[in-house]
């Protein structure tokens, strides 16, 4: 809209850029065309000079001299004389049409000299009291015989071309006006088309002056859409496919995993051998988290796994996360310590059972790193429309090396294959992700304590209306 | 041999054995791993156990035997275990539990939507599954396990009575809720909100100042020294933990 707008805007003002250069184009085409005109003030001097050429003989006869005659030459006109009082033409040209008369009274020399004489354009001077009149060939000069102004035009001159001018420009706004709607009007779907086809299904009408353009939209978007659908189908097969074996994995695996602990808690077998079988349950649940870790992770990858958002008290679903994990550490060989705001729940808009599976995440990590026990602080912060969750252990912690490649490679499914990530398991890369799908954040770095420290971060719903 | 000897610790004998005596009918058609969890119920000293490969031996088996307890798995080569619970419901009110290689959460949904007790994702260990199966039972069929042992004192849940040395000290309504939600959970962390939510029903914020109250007034009926519990261990801001047995 803002950009149709834009447009019109140029295109106004390209316009009346364009009408003044018009008018000065014309003026100039005018003056040009007027420049060789024959001047009418031309054939009234001449009749002057006649009269002053005229030389009066002895006897009363008239003659022209030389250089009057190259005149009338010059003007192919003929010439008469008028005398004063009788009226009478007492001396004429040469070359005078018959049908001219030799006698004029004043109410035909005012005509005469106004117009025309026989269709022959008059002009006229003075010799004495007596009258020249010049007729010039008929298609010479075309002359005004009423030319008069009412005095109020011409008084009102300046008043009357401007109103003009502002009517004129005033009634070309509104063509130009109906014109851009009109155009702005078929050209408005295409330009919406063309912006949102990159990102979602559109269709433009194939109707009016850009038909074929919103044709071609039409076609882009047909191409674009069938390239998603191939492109989600591919990502479903292979999400489909990872959950197909991650399931097939799991019956084989409940054995392998079942005999192995019964096999380590089986008394009558050397200490041996039970350690060993002891070795294999626990790299057998491994193998169970992982599974779990990869089908999961595929699924947020490819957008599989629908959120189920809720407005979820984070303080009452961290502790059951925070519990969950403790119950399943009968011996406290990792002790949680928990602080949350005193008071005010925190809501944020999440899917529980992710949300658990992130915290969750980073315990086990905590656990994985640390066999031998590590002490752990989960701390809930909210300030203006965030919360901070901050698990931190005082395990073995980190390195600096390792900490660079968590933070800079990218997901597993884009990795370039050299496996390190799936070499440390998924389970951060989960917690990453499910903070994603929330939009939120994660953070690792080194704890105060030199231990592992994982912040996540979600914007809240405090503050606005709740429930 | 026993696998889980901290949690039959905490249980009176009288109850480990009400809770071993009951019939537990194992439905999967794969019958190695039918063979396996056989095997790992017997040595935790369940000895009524049959199994079933398929929908309809599952269905005789109930109608036949009546088991107590069914444990499911979800894909059966003639039918799924949803269907066949739906069918199992029309014959007994037996607890069910899930063992499945279905993993989603829609799956989950599905099955506890059906009214199962439980539902344990395959792999698992043996552990999980027998204290996931002690406590179905436990909890359906708890007129025989009524009476619980603590430090120092016996808490009778069908009269909401602490019986301690010759007294009788009576629960309220709230301490009984509260209790018992503990007590379900024995030997495990309960978090404030969820006992919040059992005495207090849905909604239940706001109420951590009550609960604490009701705490303190339970320990002065079950504890000896109720400023120095052993009962009713506080778990700093995440919740309470039920310890019961004998002393340790």
């Amino acid at each position: 809209m803002k950009k149709t707008l834009k447009l019109i805007r140029r295109f106004l003002m390209l316009m009346i850029c364009i009408v003044p250069l018009l008018f000065i184009l014309n003026i100039a085409l005018l003056a040009k065309a007027t420049w060789g005109e024959r001047s009418a003030n031309g054939g009234w001097t001449a009749a002057g000079e006649i009269g002053e050429l005229l030389v009066r003989e002895e006897n009363g006869e008239y003659t022209l001299a030389e250089e009057g005659r190259r005149i009338l030459e010059t003007y192919e006109a003929w010439g008469i004389l008028v005398e004063d009082g009788t009226g009478d033409v007492v001396w004429y040209s040469d070359n005078l049409p018959k049908e001219v008369p030799l006698h004029y009274s004043v109410a035909e020399i005012s005509w005469h000299t106004r117009g025309y004489i026989a269709d022959y354009p008059t002009t006229t001077g003075a010799r004495g009291a007596d009258l020249v009149i010049l007729g010039h060939p008929k298609t010479a000069y075309w002359k005004l015989l009423w030319n008069t102004f009412d005095y109020d035009i011409i008084a009102g001159a300046p008043k009357y071309i401007l109103a003009f001018l502002a009517l004129n420009g005033a009634l070309v706004f509104v063509i130009y006006m109906v014109l851009a709607g009109r155009i702005m009007g078929s050209v408005k779907p295409v330009v919406r088309g063309m912006e949102a086809v990159s990102e979602e299904e559109v269709y433009v009408r194939e109707k009016g002056l850009l038909s074929e353009v919103a044709a071609a939209v039409n076609r882009v978007n047909e191409k674009l859409r069938a390239q998603e659908r191939a492109l989600r189908k591919k990502e479903n097969a292979r999400a489909g496919w990872i959950s197909g074996v991650s399931h097939d994995i799991r019956t084989p695996l409940s054995m392998v995993m079942g005999y192995a602990a019964e096999l380590e808690a089986d008394e009558s077998l050397p200490a041996e051998a039970r350690k060993k079988a002891g070795v294999i349950r626990r790299q057998s649940v491994k193998m169970k988290n992982l599974v779990g870790d990869l089908n999961l992770a595929s699924k947020l990858e490819y957008q599989m796994q629908p959120l189920k958002l809720e407005n979820l008290n984070l303080t009452v679903a961290l502790r059951q996360a925070v519990v969950d994990f403790m119950n399943l550490d009968p011996e406290g060989k990792y002790p949680v310590d928990f602080q949350c705001p005193e008071g005010e729940a925190v809501f944020i808009r999440g899917d529980k059972v992710l949300l658990q599976r992130a915290v969750t995440n980073v315990l086990s990590n905590s656990q994985m790193h640390n066999p031998e026990g590590c002490h752990v602080e989960v701390r809930l912060q909210a300030e203006e429309g965030k919360a901070h969750i901050f698990l931190e252990d005082d395990g073995v912690g980190v390195t600096d090396e390792r900490l660079q490649e968590i933070a800079n490679t990218p997901h597993y499914m884009m990795g370039s294959g050299s496996g390190t990530q799936l070499r440390h398991g998924l389970g951060l890369l989960i917690v990453r992700q499910i903070a994603q799908a929330h939009g939120g954040s994660v953070r690792i770095d080194h704890g105060p304590s030199g231990g592992f420290l994982v912040e996540i971060t979600f914007s809240t719903l405090n503050g606005q209306a709740v429930r | 041999m026993i696998v889980l000897p901290m949690i039959i610790e905490q249980r009176n004998k009288q109850e480990w054995i009400a809770v071993k005596n009951k019939k537990i009918l194992l439905v999967d058609d794969e019958e190695q791993l039918l063979d396996m969890v056989v095997s790992i119920l017997k040595q935790d000293g369940y000895t009524r156990i049959r199994t079933a490969v398929s929908v309809k031996e599952a269905l005789e088996a109930v109608r036949d035997w009546q088991p107590h307890l069914c444990v499911l798995d979800v894909m059966l080569p003639d039918g799924d275990g949803f269907a066949l619970l739906t069918k199992l419901r029309e014959m007994t009110d037996a607890p069910v539990l899930f063992l499945t290689a279905r993993g989603e959460e829609e799956d989950k949904f599905r099955g506890f939507g059906l009214g199962a007790d439980d539902y344990v994702v395959k792999p698992f260990l043996p552990r999980e599954l027998l204290f996931r199966i002690a406590a179905i039972l436990r909890r359906s069929y708890k007129e025989e396990a009524s009476k619980v042992r603590l430090a120092a004192c016996e808490v009778d849940f069908e009269r909401a009575e602490v019986l301690r040395g010759d007294q009788t000290l009576p629960l309220t309504a709230k301490e009984y809720e509260l209790l018992k939600a503990l007590y379900r959970n024995a030997g495990r962390i309960v978090t404030i909100d969820s006992l919040c939510e059992a005495a207090w029903g849905e909604n239940p914020y706001g109420y951590e100042n009550s609960l604490m109250a009701h705490i303190r007034r339970i320990r002065e009926k079950i504890e000896e020294n109720p400023s120095k519990p052993v009962s009713l261990l506080t778990v700093k801001g995440l919740g309470y933990k039920l310890v019961t047995g004998e002393k340790r």
